[in-house]
């Protein structure tokens, strides 16, 4: 992988070191866990790993290292420009490809939690009880911020058969007129539920259930955030899209460098 | 608040004006290029302002009834189901960039390679394969269109007969289970997905019968149009290639009834299907199953060794195996689903998972290629959950406003034929299908066209024979998926048809292409008659 930075210039160097170190870390405490779990009774599980005041500094600093592996790794990630995304160029673009490359990783850890639930179901018939919630939790912040680069690329589902008829500026307005809605409802959505969010993370809302993880304490307050997000997403692309070139839309959105991957395929 | 009182004239009293303004608002922000669920999201707050007017709502800052937009969005992202969607986007872009298709395909088109039509009819049978692997549309056509398309050009094939074939195939996805359309469609109109996926199995199946039936059908009417491909003297033939396919078949079973086997001991071993009052029993896993099992293996070794032989067998698995990969990949998807093992969302995991391991072992994988899997998730996945948002706003907002439950008691008032009723619904997915994605069209009208059909006279669905009321919203979901292979093929947008394009040569016109479709579309209309004509057609497996 080594391919055009698109924002960190030299920094790619340090920021790979530093998300070695951290994703280092969290391996060697990890494995020190599962060691811990394996072998010495009442050892720190899954219960305790969201509850830092139960399971002692070691959960803490385990925590903060999977934060910082995940921030690192998804600032590192964002640096390589991939092979089905067009050039960055607002100026919130950079944040959305960071937490975008955040997801991803996320997207793969719930495949990993489901394939663990399902083989200590079936094969050890000791179902755990908290593989579920986790997929919850981690999937909720992937849906919200998949909206974010969804806005990014540009690819939330439009109607272009009247758009592309019009001429340049009625596009223009159009666009910031969609701009100028995207942005009331997002206050309307904050405006009510602001109260509601914020008692629910104050007091850190739990799901109610054996594991019982703040979900709705942290996804009431992510959804108004995100959201708040993809609204500065789409004021900046009003305006890096406002002196570009009319184009034109097929009825079905046909991807070049997907057909090319295949092609590629095909002829191995 | 001085201002809010100026603005008191936003409040609307009927719901009808109400309605009538969300539908204008609608068509205006989808015409001036809005996305859609950000279009869909602004309507709920616009439709909160009509019923209870700006001082309410922004009156005092934090509360009031615009809550109820956030609500809809937090039961839509704690919904355990819906993960299965990225999860199944991932396996499916996964599943392309491995060349498990290249060899399903290889493998298929050698045991055909002598019948008239043959490569049309693999084309159809690897679409209907592919379908039960992921449940992805575009995706398939493309591929179809790579893989096959030249071939049928090159030997000579009719040009119209080969486009029709994989477009029409390749838009199975939808119909066949695990499919994402249902999916969405049991998620918004509550209803068990499970049993969506097992309605769908025979109309998907009935539907590429048709397909095979006029491929053989019409090639063997003019046989210029698909001529044989030139014969190859060392190919095997006739019998023999029956022999080897048996031979394969009984070797593929002895593999599939060791590993049951296999499974079926390690249960009892552990002791996880002892027999159980109130508990299901696992599918091929209780003690009493390994007879049949012991049964089944002993009757493919002794096909294999005494009937076809073993160097035979031999060349036959060298031939099939390319069939093993999906097989494997259906049996870990659809298994898991159907014999109880895991839910629909797990069983996606799982299919990624066993995409994957196969993959590695065919030394396919890199990182590069599951990052660029793992990006198309996301992307696809912001599109349909965004969506899913917005809507699901709106839904919510225009549920509170009594917006459904009117339109369906003004619909049943107006005493239409029931049918008609249903026919005028399916003319407003074809048309809406023109313009709008599927998912679209199951999160916007689903909610308001639902509580019409469930309001009709249920006795009167149908020409011969008639549903149970419980079954109703799982036959007009299959209803809906198969309106949608229409409109997958419909000119002047049918999405397949723009996949096709891109990959076809160029000099195949839209036009031409639109031409190819239009037998496969009587066929899909012919499929959709029956659905409508002997609705329990989705319930002889429910």
């Amino acid at each position: 992988m080594e391919s055009e930075s698109l924002w960190l210039g030299p920094m790619r160097k340090p920021v790979r070191l530093i998300m070695l170190a951290f994703v280092g870390v969290t391996a060697l405490i990890y494995a020190w866990l599962v060691f811990n779990k394996i072998f010495v009774t009442d050892a720190i599980g899954m219960h305790e790993m969201i509850r830092p005041a139960e399971g002692g500094p070691i959960v803490t600093i385990m925590l903060y290292a999977i934060l910082g592996s995940l921030l690192f790794a998804g600032l590192y990630l964002s640096d390589f420009k991939g092979d089905i995304e067009p050039e960055p160029d607002g100026f919130f673009d950079i944040f959305s490809l960071v937490t975008s490359r955040i997801c991803m990783i996320m997207v793969a850890l719930i495949v990993l939690v489901m394939f663990y639930e399902v083989i200590s179901r079936y094969v050890f018939s000791r179902p755990t009880l908290w593989a579920n919630e986790l997929s919850l939790w981690i999937a909720s912040f992937v849906f919200l911020l998949a909206g974010l680069y969804a806005m990014q690329q540009r690819s939330h589902i439009r109607i272009y058969v009247i758009y592309d008829m019009m001429p340049r500026w009625m596009q223009k307005a159009s666009d910031a007129l969609s701009t100028f809605l995207i942005v009331f409802f997002t206050f309307s959505l904050v405006w009510g539920g602001y109260n509601d969010a914020k008692t629910r993370a104050l007091r850190m809302e739990t799901f109610g259930t054996a594991w019982d993880p703040p979900l709705p304490g942290t996804v009431k307050a992510a959804i108004l955030i995100v959201i708040i997000l993809v609204t500065i997403q789409a004021i900046s692309n009003l305006i890096a899209d406002w002196n570009k070139l009319p184009e034109h839309h097929s009825g079905a959105e046909v991807d070049e460098t997907e057909i090319a991957h295949l092609r590629e395929t095909l002829e191995k | 608040m001085e201002f809010l009182e100026l603005l008191a004239w936003m409040k609307v009293d009927s719901i009808a004006t109400l309605s009538i303004i969300l539908l204008a608002g609608m068509f205006f922000l989808l015409a001036i290029g809005m996305p859609l669920g950000f279009a869909s999201a602004f309507l709920a707050v616009a439709v909160l302002i009509m019923k209870f007017g700006p001082e309410l709502l922004y009156g005092s800052f934090g509360r009031g009834p615009l809550s109820v937009l956030g609500q809809a969005i937090y039961r839509q992202m704690t919904n355990y189901v819906l993960i299965s969607v990225p999860l199944f986007i991932f396996m499916a872009s996964l599943l392309e960039r491995s060349g498990i298709a290249k060899d399903m395909y290889n493998s298929l088109s050698m045991w055909l390679s002598r019948t008239r039509g043959g490569i049309a009819i693999v084309t159809s049978l690897m679409a209907v394969l592919m379908a039960a692997m992921s449940g992805i549309i575009g995706g398939e056509v493309v591929l179809l269109g790579l893989i096959a398309l030249p071939q049928m050009l090159r030997l000579g094939y009719n040009q119209n007969l080969a486009i029709g074939t994989i477009c029409a195939s390749g838009s199975l996805g939808t119909m066949i289970p695990p499919s994402i359309v249902l999916i969405m469609y049991g998620l918004v109109t509550e209803t068990s997905i499970k049993s969506l996926f097992t309605a769908a199995f025979l109309p998907g199946f009935m539907l590429a019968s048709f397909f095979i039936i006029y491929i053989i059908a019409t090639t063997q009417i003019d046989k210029t149009k698909a001529p044989l491909p030139p014969d190859d003297p060392d190919a095997p033939r006739g019998t023999e290639k029956t022999l080897m396919f048996v031979g394969f078949l009984s070797k593929f079973f002895i593999w599939a009834g060791g590993a049951l086997i296999v499974r079926n001991l390690f249960l009892t071993v552990t002791n996880q299907n002892a027999v159980e009052e109130g508990v299901d029993p696992i599918a091929l896993g209780m003690v009493s199953d390994l007879p049949y099992l012991i049964g089944l293996v002993v009757i493919s070794a002794a096909l294999m060794f005494f009937v076809v032989g073993k160097e035979r067998s031999k060349a036959g698995w060298e031939m099939g195996k390319g069939l093993v990969a999906p097989i494997v990949v259906i049996g870990v998807v659809l298994g898991s689903i159907y014999m109880g093992i895991t839910g629909i969302t797990e069983a996606a995991g799982m299919g990624a998972i066993a995409v994957f391991v196969i993959g590695t072992i065919r030394r396919e994988m890199s990182f590069e290629i599951v990052w660029d899997s793992l990006m198309r998730t996301l992307k696809s996945t912001g599109t349909i959950l965004w969506v899913t948002i917005g809507a699901s706003a709106l839904a919510a907002a225009y549920t509170l406003a009594g917006g459904p439950t009117y339109v369906a008691n003004m619909i049943v008032a107006a005493d239409m034929p029931t049918m008609s009723i249903i026919l005028v619904m399916m003319l407003i997915f074809l048309i809406m299908g023109m313009f709008m994605d599927w998912i679209g069209i199951v999160l916007l009208i689903m909610p308001v066209f639902l509580p019409i059909v469930s309001k009709l006279p249920v006795e009167e669905l149908g020409f011969l024979g008639h549903l149970d009321p419980q079954h109703v919203a799982i036959w007009f979901g299959v209803l809906f998926c198969m309106n949608m292979q229409v409109s997958f093929l419909s000119p002047p947008f049918g999405p397949a048809a723009f996949y096709l394009k891109s990959v076809a040569p160029s000099h195949i016109t839209l036009i031409d292409i639109f031409r190819g479709f239009l037998p496969f579309i009587l066929l899909q209309l012919l499929a959709l008659t029956v659905m409508l004509t002997w609705p329990q057609i989705v319930t002889v497996f429910l």
